[in-house]
């Protein structure tokens, strides 16, 4: 048995925070290991800040960024980037939304052309707002054939009540038929502001060349027309739910899907860290080494994937705490005592030296593999703006690991883990009462 | 002990320009036994990314005893004669590294990636579980389970299901027939005796190749190459596997019904192995159908006939010829034959060559940009030159192209390509006899979708 080293290797970034007058933050890294960039811009707003009547608004606006601008079609959009290799995507999604172009580096100038048109200047024409919707009303329906996302979706809708995180940022079919274009201009006016935007540039540029090209670029966008600073709406907060839910949805499947859970935490919660080495421990460590996939895959054989965490949703609002599993139908009454069992023993005993050691070890050693790609760091750099890290955060993080006690853990599990009201959520080959085998009626 | 051979790879070399940045550094050697070792430092991350390929994958394997290559990887992770049941992990997970594995037709390959620090437990997990890997009963019968449930997670994914059935059905008697994954009642009745066998027929020194990528040195690297994997026997001469799919006699249709809100629609075609002078008009065909939004089948089938949410074709390389497929999911409302007839109207485009010098030259960018955009991690890398090391050889393959060379050529050919040369494959491939459509639709409705065969 080889023990981990003390010494850690630490991602060093060299990064340049610029803000412009108009209040858009630049965020820049160089990396010149291959010759290549990503260019990474988000606006601050999502689903979170969409009523309920209009679910899937900033998913369908975030979709739209690429359908047309003052100066080009959404073709010309496409040949544009397409032609010299690079790709583009647009998204809106629960906290954010905006624009990632990643391209090789000789392009750089073109990428951002094309980003901060995109993020200034996109039109939304009619008929692409049309044909957006109806794409996704398909999409929505095709959800329905991936058990997984039908659990989670149905878990959400319990879990996070009274939140808008509870709807699926893609929105429901009622709601995305009926949106219209005025609604999404009203939003793209509302928030697409430069003081609400960041644009994260890394990899293999030139920082001072970089950043004269943004100020020529999106120097030129306004602050919304009152010209006072961008205020973002209050989100409505979800309560913790004080009795265990229990639902059964029927579905023509092979595996059983289970999902066992309730509320999480912000991101900016201080047990954040002492959360992570609990995760680490119970359920997420890659292989199969923490609890949940350890003894529930390896040792019983009950499942591919199996898993749990409370840390990885954690954003401006809390996410959740979960347990997942995937399992043949016979093995339901086990893998959900199993999962159960798991939840309330972090809770009621210290987990022990040896893993705090085991997580521990891991999580400060393997931080430097979070930065290998361009969009890693131009995400990271992002995430520490967004939750004020602090760009020293990559220096901070392993002693901020190191400080984590037995005790800590023990005491967070009390606090973000209530094992006697949890939610569980099962789709499968079951009825509405969780019988396995006997539903007949599979209908959509 | 045995030495450490250096190919005549550099020198041959220099008379070809390296077009392949990932190519550009890499050391060849072989060792004495046969292993292939493959090397690429660069250090400008601190990231060592150590990976091991063995030639033996689905298409290694016989009737009735299919998935047995899949299943061995999952066996890899059990423990050997040095490192108990749980301790390949726990090792990767105290060094904060990440491990894992995947099978697919042609191969078996194994990864870590660690802090440039502390990679060496990653070659000597490879150098053990070579020949050391334990075939507890107990534990393949655990493993075995958690395989069943890999399957069935297949099994309830609507694409996966399609796919099993076109290669099936395109597929008669060459090994490409069924999935990696294998077929269920195969595994229900695969033993721990017949894994072992497998494993001592394709686990040895001579059918793997070993890579390194990342910020170590090159020197310090091979000599601990040579003490970990030197003294193991080469083993058997692996028999090659000369099973040829004779050529398709019409085309063949299915239908698979399944619960689904979507309908769904695969198109294939038996197209050429690696290296073959018509893949690389075919990956330009490929590039130019489906990458992008500028792409053909997205601007037919998603901005104009606005029929599909999602559009792709698919070619991939592989040792033996396999298929280059088209992939539709539907909008409700459409018919899922009026997208088949459009699918064979965009093929009929590039049959007549009805293609602009600008669009071709896109793709031919595209796809020289995307070896760069997609190798910024030296894991990604490392699994390129650990793929065409593992699947471009043999005599079919010209020499310049063979193994990790193959991405040098590979460019310039794609460079050559013309347009003619993309019609020309089009109109060889792309035939009615030549391909297999499947459709996959509601169960139970097919009585409402007469209408939807296609003609």
């Amino acid at each position: 048995m080889q023990h981990s080293q003390k010494r850690v290797a630490r991602p060093k970034l060299d990064v340049e925070r610029v803000e412009l007058p108009n209040g858009l933050v630049l965020l820049l890294s160089e990396n010149h290991s291959i010759p290549s960039v990503s260019i990474n811009a988000i606006v601050r707003a999502g689903s979170r800040f969409e009523p309920d009547e209009n679910a899937g608004l900033a998913s369908l606006v975030g979709a739209l960024l690429d359908a047309g601008t003052t100066t080009r079609t959404s073709q010309q959009i496409a040949e544009t980037i397409e032609a010299s290799g690079g790709r583009l995507g647009t998204f809106g999604d629960y906290q954010s939304s905006g624009v990632v172009v990643t391209l090789l580096s000789k392009d750089i100038a073109l990428g951002v052309d094309v980003a901060s048109d995109l993020l200034m200047n996109a039109t939304f024409p009619n008929e692409k707002v049309h044909q957006h919707s109806e794409r996704r009303v398909a999409q929505i329906k095709a959800r329905l054939d991936v058990p997984r996302t039908q659990a989670s979706d149905a878990f959400n809708e319990i879990v996070f009540k009274g939140s808008p995180q509870h709807r699926p940022p893609i929105g429901y079919e009622e709601t995305v038929k009926g949106l219209t274009r005025a609604d999404v201009e009203a939003f793209d006016h509302r928030y697409y502001v430069p003081d609400n935007t960041m644009l994260a540039i890394v990899g293999d540029i030139d920082k001072s060349e970089v950043k004269s090209k943004v100020e020529a670029t999106f120097g030129k966008w306004e602050r919304a027309k009152t010209f006072e600073k961008f205020e973002p709406p209050q989100v409505p907060r979800p309560h913790r739910q004080t009795v265990p839910i229990e639902r059964f949805i029927a579905a023509s499947k092979e595996q059983v899907n289970i999902i066992i859970g309730h509320l999480g935490i912000e991101r900016k919660n201080p047990d954040y860290y002492a959360l992570l080495v609990m995760d680490t421990i119970l359920g997420s460590s890659p292989g199969f080494t923490s609890r949940i996939p350890r003894i529930l895959r390896d040792e019983q054989g009950l499942a591919y994937t199996t898993f749990s965490n409370i840390t990885s949703s954690a954003g401006l609002d809390p996410g959740r705490f979960i347990a997942y599993i995937g399992t043949a139908p016979e093995n339901l009454g086990r893998a959900i005592a199993g999962l159960r069992a798991e939840i309330a023993r972090i809770v009621e005993e210290p987990v022990s030296e040896e893993e705090l050691e085991t997580a521990t070890s891991y999580l400060t050693g393997s931080f430097v593999l979070r930065f290998q790609k361009n969009s890693q760091v131009a995400e990271f750099l992002l995430e520490a703006e967004v939750y004020g890290l602090g760009f020293d955060y990559l220096e901070k993080y392993p002693d901020l690991i190191r400080a984590i006690t037995i005790e800590d853990v023990s005491r967070v599990a009390r606090a973000h883990i209530d094992p006697r009201n949890l939610t569980t959520v099962v789709v499968g080959p079951i009825d509405e009462l969780g019988t396995i085998g006997s539903s007949t009626d599979f209908s959509l | 002990m045995t030495t450490l051979i250096a190919t005549a790879d550099a020198e041959a070399r220099t008379d070809i320009q390296t077009k392949s940045f990932i190519t550009r550094s890499v050391h060849k050697a072989v060792l004495a036994n046969g292993l292939t070792v493959l090397t690429r430092e660069s250090r400008e991350k601190a990231v060592v990314a150590t990976m091991i390929w063995y030639r033996a994958g689905s298409r290694n394997e016989e009737f009735g005893q299919t998935g047995k290559s899949h299943f061995l990887e999952h066996m890899l992770f059990k423990g050997t004669d040095r490192y108990k049941k749980g301790e390949i992990d726990l090792i990767t997970h105290l060094n904060g590294g990440a491990n894992n594995a995947f099978t697919w037709l042609d191969f078996t390959a194994y990864y870590f990636t660690f802090a440039s620090d502390r990679w060496g437990a990653a070659l000597e997990i490879e150098a053990s579980r070579m020949r050391g890997t334990m075939f507890d009963e107990e534990e393949f019968a655990s493993e075995k389970q958690v395989v069943q449930e890999e399957l069935r997670i297949g099994l309830d994914g609507p694409w996966e299901v399609l796919e099993n059935e076109v290669w099936a059905t395109a597929f008669r008697q060459h090994p490409y027939h069924w999935p990696t994954v294998g077929w269920l009642e195969d595994l229900e009745a695969a033993s721990a005796a017949d894994m072992k066998a497998y494993y001592d027929r394709w686990y040895h020194p001579r059918n793997a190749t070993v890579v390194l990528v990342g910020d170590f040195d090159t020197g310090e690297a091979l000599q601990k190459i040579e003490n970990l994997f030197g003294s193991i026997a080469p083993g058997p001469e692996a028999a090659p596997i000369n099973i040829v799919e004779p050529p398709q006699r019409g085309e063949k249709r299915l239908l698979v019904r399944k619960e689904t809100p979507v309908e769904r629609l695969l198109i294939a075609y038996h197209a050429p192995e690696v290296a073959h002078p018509d893949s690389y008009p075919l990956k330009v065909a490929e590039t130019l159908l489906s990458t992008g939004k500028s792409s053909r089948l997205y601007q037919r089938l998603v901005e104009r006939d606005q029929a599909v949410t999602n559009a792709d074709a698919s070619y991939h390389d592989h040792i033996d010829p396999a298929l280059f497929y088209f992939q539709a999911e539907l909008k409700p409302g459409f018919n899922i034959g009026d997208v088949e007839r459009a699918t064979y109207d965009e093929i009929d485009r590039l049959k007549r060559g009805d293609i602009s010098a600008a669009e071709i030259e896109k793709a031919k960018r595209q796809i020289e940009a995307s070896l760069v955009l997609g190798s910024e991690e030296p894991l990604q890398q490392a699994i390129l030159l650990g793929q065409y090391e593992t699947i471009a050889f043999g005599e079919r393959v010209p020499v310049e192209s063979r193994g990790y060379l193959y991405l040098d050529t590979l460019l310039e050919r794609i460079a050559a390509v013309t347009i003619d040369d993309v019609a020309a494959a089009a109109q060889k491939y792309f035939t009615q006899d030549n391909r297999t459509v499947g459709y996959l639709i509601n169960e139970g409705k097919l009585d409402e979708r007469e209408n939807g065969r296609a003609t």
